[in-house]
C-alpha cells in the first residue's frame, strides 16, 4: 500500500487531523522515492536536486522539524499544504530523502 | 461647425450612448449565439461560439498604434501567482476575475469601480492546493457573472450589484483537493464547466447547470465515462479508472449548427506510466484511458456523449487536450474545428470530429515519430522505469492553455509555441486504485534545451487548416498570455519579461510596444466603451509554467513578482 490510499476525507483539518496509519498505511509498505516523484518531483527537480518551481532540496539549512513543518503547512500560492496526508513515520522518511540527496 | 454646436453634438452622442448601455438587452442565448457581431464588446471567453480571439474593431490600426498609451489600470488585489484571467466586456462594463475567485466590474471608460466580489473560501482547503489559487475567466449571461471556484461550487453573481445570487456545490474539493478554475461556458440556458483533473484524483467530471436556478443537470465523468454513457471503463485495466484524471480545466467551445459542445480533456492519473511499450496490458493504467487526452462532444441540454476523437490514447506525456480553443472555419464550403494540443500538434477536424489534417506548430517533438494526417500516432516513445534523455516538448508543453488568435482579414492563426526539452526519470509506482489527494506523477524529472538549440519560444502566423508558415518571431522565453488580433490589421503579444507588443498582422513587423512592468499570464481584449476603443490585458506572474522561468531563464524572472496583478487598459490619445 502506497500513499495513494490515502483516504482524503480525513484530512479535512490539517491542523488538527491526527496523522491516521490506517489511512495511509504502514511505513514498511512506504515507498518514499515513489512518494518524491509523484508528489514533490514536479517542482523540486531531479528528485530534489536542482531547483524548479520550488528550491533546490539537496542543501537545505532548514532542521528536521522546520522541513516537517514546511511539508504540513506549505506556503500559499507556492507549495501545497500537505496537512495530515503524512504520518509521523513517513515524514521521517521525507526528511531522510532529503537528508540523502546526492548531487 | 461652431465649437458649441460640437460639443452639444458630442454630448448627445455620448447620452445616446449612456442610454444605450443602460437599455442594452440582456445577455441571453441569441446574443451570445451573435457574439461575433457585437464589435463592441467581448461577451464570452473565447470572444464567441466561433473561438477566434479576434476583435473586428479598427480604430486602432497599423497607422495609428504608434500612439498608442495606457488609458487606466486597475489594481487586483491578492493576485497570488499573478492574475491568469480573461477580461470580458459588455455594454461599456468590463469584467473580471481574479485569484481568490474575486471578481470586479468597471466602468470601461474610466476604469472607476462600479462592485467587487469576493467568493467566501475555506483558507485552509485553498492552501492544500496546488493549481490554486488562480482563476482564469467568467462566464455572462442573464444578469449573472458565473464562475466556477476553487472549493468546488459554481458561483452566479449579479452583474449590476455583484452580489451573490446563487452557489452549487458540484465537486467536494475538501476531500479531493481539486475544484474550478476555468471559464463557464454558456450554451443556451446551461452552463457548463469542467473541473480540475489530470494527475489528481477523482475522474475530471464536467458539469451542466441550470443557468437560472443553479440545479445541477448532468455530469459527465471524463476518466471512464458513465453507465449508459460513454461508459469506457473497459479501456482501464485493473479498475485503474479508479485513479482517474482527466478534467476539462479550460472552457470549451460549443457549435450551434449541430448544438454541440466541444469539450478537451486532461491526461489520465499517473501522469507518466512506467509500462514501456506494453501499456495496453502492464503498467499503472493499461489501455487507452478514455476519454483522458481526448475531445469529447456532448450534448448540452443532457450531457450525452455524442463523440469523442482520443488525440493520443493512453497519454504517458501530460500531453493533454483540455489546452485548446475549439476554433470554428468555414472554408470552400466546408466546415471545421481547429484544436491546438500541448503535445505541439493542431488538429483539424469536421463538425463530427472527425480528424482531417494534423499540423506541427513546433520543431522539437520526439515524444512520437510522427501523427499522421489521420490522426494516427507513428513511432510513440513509451518509457520504461528508469532514466530517459531529451523528451520534447517539455512537460508544460509546447503550447500551453494561453490562446491564439485567429483574424478572418488574413486567414492566419497566431499561436504560441515553444521549444524545450526535458530529461526524466521514471519511476514505478504501485497501481493506486482510490483516489489521492495528492499530486501524482510518477517522474523526476527536469527541464532541458533542445539538442543544438536554445529553449525558446515563437508566435507564428500560419494558415489553420494546413500548418503553412507565412511569418514567425522568436521570443528568448515561451509567451505564456493569450493573443489578440483585431480588424485594425494588428496582432497583439504580451510577453513574459512584461512588453505588450503589437505587430503588422500581416507582416509580422513589430510597430509598437510598451513594458507594463511584470510578466503576462493571462488574457486580452479589445473592446470599444463611450465611443472609443481599448485594449485590455491582464498583467501578473508566476503561474505554474511560469514558476520554472527564474530557475531556468533567469534574467529578469529572478526578481518578478509572483503575487501582483494588474489590468492595463490602452487607448489612442
Ligand atoms: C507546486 C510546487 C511544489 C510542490 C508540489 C512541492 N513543493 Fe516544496 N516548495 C515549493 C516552493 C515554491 C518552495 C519554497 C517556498 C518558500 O519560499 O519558502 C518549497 C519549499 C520546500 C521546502 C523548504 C526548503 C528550504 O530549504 O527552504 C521543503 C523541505 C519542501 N519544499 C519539501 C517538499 C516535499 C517533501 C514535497 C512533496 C511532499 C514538496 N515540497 C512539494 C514548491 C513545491
Amino acid at each position: 500500500m502506497q500513499s495513494g490510499r490515502h483516504t482524503p476525507g480525513t484530512n479535512d483539518n490539517p491542523s488538527t487531523a491526527p496523522a491516521s496509519p490506517s489511512a495511509t498505511g504502514p511505513a514498511s509498505d512506504f515507498d518514499v522515492n515513489q512518494l518524491f516523484a509523484s508528489t514533490c518531483g514536479w517542482c523540486h527537480l531531479k528528485g530534489g536536486r536542482e531547483a524548479g518551481k520550488g528550491p533546490k532540496l539537496a542543501d537545505t539549512q532548514l532542521a528536521d522539524g522546520e522541513i516537517i513543518a514546511r511539508i504540513r503547512n506549505g506556503k500559499p500560492g507556492q507549495m501545497p499544504a500537505f496537512g495530515s496526508a503524512f504520518n509521523d513515520e513517513q515524514l521521517k522518511a521525507i526528511v531522510g530523502y532529503i537528508r540523502g540527496l546526492k548531487p | 461647425m461652431t465649437r458649441s454646436w460640437h460639443v452639444a453634438a458630442l454630448s448627445l452622442a455620448l447620452l445616446l450612448l449612456a442610454g444605450a448601455a443602460a437599455t442594452a438587452a440582456e445577455i441571453d442565448a441569441k446574443r451570445l449565439m451573435n457574439a461575433d457581431k457585437e464589435a463592441d464588446n467581448w461577451l464570452t471567453y473565447h470572444g464567441s461560439y466561433k473561438s477566434w480571439h479576434y476583435s473586428a474593431l479598427a480604430d486602432i490600426n497599423t497607422k495609428n498604434v504608434g500612439s498608442l498609451r495606457e488609458a487606466w489600470s486597475h489594481v487586483a488585489s491578492r493576485s497570488v501567482r499573478g492574475l491568469q484571467s480573461y477580461p470580458l466586456a459588455a455594454d461599456g462594463v468590463l469584467y473580471y476575475s481574479g485569484s481568490y475567485n474575486q471578481v470586479w466590474a468597471l466602468d470601461g471608460a474610466t476604469g472607476e469601480v462600479l462592485w467587487q466580489y469576493k467568493q467566501k473560501l475555506n483558507e485552509d482547503l485553498v492552501a492544500k492546493q496546488t493549481h490554486s489559487p488562480y482563476n482564469r475567466g467568467i462566464a455572462l449571461g442573464y444578469g449573472n457573472v458565473y464562475m466556477g471556484t476553487l472549493d468546488g461550487k459554481l458561483a452566479a453573481i449579479d452583474m449590476k450589484t455583484g452580489k451573490l445570487k446563487w452557489e452549487t456545490k458540484l465537486v467536494n474539493s475538501e476531500k479531493l483537493t481539486v475544484g474550478f478554475t476555468g471559464a463557464p461556458l454558456l450554451v443556451k440556458d446551461k452552463v457548463i464547466v469542467g473541473a480540475q483533473g489530470g494527475e489528481w484524483p477523482d475522474r475530471g467530471p464536467i458539469f451542466g447547470v441550470d443557468a437560472n436556478t443553479g440545479k445541477q443537470l448532468w455530469r459527465f465523468y471524463t476518466a471512464g465515462g458513465e453507465e449508459n454513457n460513454g461508459d469506457a471503463r473497459n479501456t482501464w485495466l485493473n479498475d485503474s479508472w479508479r485513479t482517474g484524471g482527466g478534467g476539462g480545466w479550460m472552457a470549451g467551445g460549443y457549435d450551434p449548427d449541430t448544438n454541440t459542445v466541444w469539450w478537451g480533456t486532461a491526461n489520465p492519473a499517473p501522469l507518466y506510466d512506467w509500462s514501456g511499450p506494453d501499456w495496453k496490458t502492464a503498467g499503472a493504467r493499461p489501455g487507452d484511458n478514455l476519454y483522458t487526452t481526448s475531445v469529447i462532444l456532448l450534448d448540452p441540454d443532457t450531457g450525452k456523449l455524442k463523440g469523442y476523437h482520443q488525440e493520443v490514447p493512453h497519454d504517458a506525456w501530460d500531453f493533454d487536450s483540455a489546452t485548446g480553443e475549439f476554433i470554428m472555419l468555414e472554408r470552400g464550403g466546408k466546415k471545421y474545428v481547429v484544436h491546438p494540443s500541448k503535445s505541439g500538434f493542431v488538429w483539424v477536424y469536421d463538425r463530427n470530429a472527425k480528424v482531417q489534417n494534423v499540423w506541427r506548430l513546433i520543431k522539437n517533438i520526439n515524444f512520437v515519430q510522427d501523427i499522421k494526417p489521420n490522426g494516427e500516432l507513428v513511432g510513440r516513445r513509451d518509457m520504461t522505469a528508469g532514466k530517459h534523455e531529451n523528451l520534447c516538448p517539455f512537460i508544460a508543453g509546447g503550447m500551453s492553455w494561453n490562446m491564439g488568435s485567429y483574424n478572418p482579414k488574413t486567414g492566419l492563426l497566431y499561436k504560441v509555441g515553444n521549444e524545450w526539452c526535458m530529461d526524466l526519470e521514471i519511476v514505478k509506482t504501485t497501481p493506486i486504485l482510490e483516489p489521492m489527494a495528492q499530486l501524482n506523477i510518477g517522474a523526476n524529472f527536469n527541464i532541458t534545451n533542445p539538442k543544438g538549440d536554445k529553449a525558446h519560444g515563437h508566435v507564428s502566423g500560419r494558415d489553420p487548416i494546413t500548418g503553412k508558415l507565412t511569418w514567425e518571431v522568436k521570443f528568448p522565453e515561451p509567451p505564456l498570455a493569450s493573443l489578440l488580433s483585431t480588424g485594425g490589421d494588428l496582432l497583439f503579444v504580451p510577453d513574459p519579461r512584461g512588453w505588450l507588443r503589437a505587430y503588422d498582422a500581416r507582416t509580422g513587423k513589430e510597430l509598437w510596444k510598451h513594458n507594463n512592468g511584470q510578466g503576462h499570464n493571462g488574457g486580452i481584449i479589445s473592446y470599444r466603451a463611450k465611443g472609443k476603443q481599448y485594449i485590455a490585458v491582464a498583467t501578473g506572474w508566476g503561474g505554474l509554467a511560469g514558476d520554472d522561468y527564474p530557475s531556468f531563464f533567469g534574467g529578469v524572472f529572478a526578481q518578478m513578482p509572483k503575487d501582483s496583478g494588474v489590468l492595463k487598459v490602452f487607448a489612442l490619445p
